[in-house]
């Protein structure tokens, strides 16, 4: 009697982990993509330091866990901060170093849009005057004069 | 266009002005190139959250005795070497004006905690979670170790890689004598 039993404890054993065992909810990859190695400023997959390794190791035992990624990343921002992570947030104080950027060229297009109608505006204007006549009343009158002597 | 082109030189003063505030906040070589050079250079301040248990632990409150400080991250392998004899040293001088202080850097607390278990370090350790200590200790790796004096000064030597019991007393007698 005591074989089977031993036979259910070992099946027990090795089935029970597999049976509890989730559906990864989270991507290693993507997550090493996200997170930044502190020690060597790049990225979990650029970096193969010794820390590196040890964030991945990290990161693969949660999603063992099953954690989600956005479970995964909030608990490396509590351990390390924000500086963790690869791209900054888009809520709150990070939204900045997004809107910024987007900021800073929309207000260049726009100025770079003025300039050109202005500078449009002012070469047209002065090509309107020299087609008009390309001389000053006071040389028209001159011209007219002289014109006039020669004429009789 | 005048405006436009108020704006322009604003943009480059503005420019100018983060570039000049960078320029004067940089922390330079720190405290450590001076000890090198056998120099006494009061301890930078250093406030952090305790890794064991709650709370912070300033190295002002330590002021009186004798401090030796020393940089660790848990990955490190030459701050596993170490780590027993600076445990011992901790021990051995322990009661005698001596305290030591552990600053873990750039580490999960889970691997720093495993880590001080394993090598049966009792004394008090701080966690600088990004390594933000760093510049203005001058430290550019771990481990490292400095000793304070009882004024509050960091004295030499200055031990940078794997130290050694022998070494450790050597410094803790120099600055017990300083």
């Amino acid at each position: 009697m005591k074989a089977p039993a031993v036979a259910v404890v070992v099946a027990a054993l090795v089935l029970v982990p597999g049976a509890l065992a989730c559906t990864p909810r989270a991507s290693q990859a993507a997550l090493e993509s996200r997170l930044v190695c502190i020690e060597c400023h790049t990225t979990l997959d650029e970096s193969d330091s010794p820390f590196a390794n040890e964030l991945k190791a990290e990161v693969a035992r949660r999603i063992a866990l099953c954690q989600t990624e956005k479970q995964i990343l909030d608990a490396m921002v509590a351990e390390f901060g924000k500086e963790v992570l690869s791209t900054p947030q888009t809520h709150g104080f990070d939204l900045i170093a997004w809107v910024l950027p987007i900021g800073g060229i929309l207000v260049g297009a726009v100025a770079l849009a003025f300039g050109a109608r202005h500078w449009s505006r002012v070469r047209g204007a002065r090509v309107d005057s020299t087609q008009a006549s390309g001389l000053t009343p006071e040389d028209e009158l001159r011209l007219d004069e002289e014109l006039a002597r020669f004429d009789g | 266009m005048r405006a436009l082109r108020a704006a322009a030189v604003a943009s480059v003063l503005a420019l100018l002005g983060l570039l000049v505030w960078d320029l004067v906040h940089q922390n330079g070589p720190g405290v450590a190139a001076k000890v090198d050079k056998g120099k006494a250079v009061p301890a930078p301040e250093l406030v952090l959250p305790r890794l064991s248990g709650e709370g912070n632990l300033s190295l002002a409150s330590l002021r009186g005795k004798v401090v030796v400080v020393n940089f660790w991250q848990s990955s490190c392998y030459p701050c596993k070497l170490e780590a027993r004899d600076v445990a011992a040293a901790a021990r051995a001088w322990e009661g005698k004006e001596v305290v030591f202080l552990g600053v873990d850097a750039q580490d999960l607390k889970s691997s720093a905690r495993a880590y001080m278990k394993k090598y049966n370090i009792t004394y008090p350790n701080v966690r600088d979670a990004l390594g933000k200590t760093w510049p203005k200790w001058g430290v550019t790796g771990v481990p490292e170790t400095f000793f304070i004096d009882r004024r509050g000064r960091v004295v030499p030597p200055h031990i940078t890689g794997q130290a050694s019991r022998e070494k450790i007393d050597a410094g803790i007698r120099r600055a017990l004598q300083s």
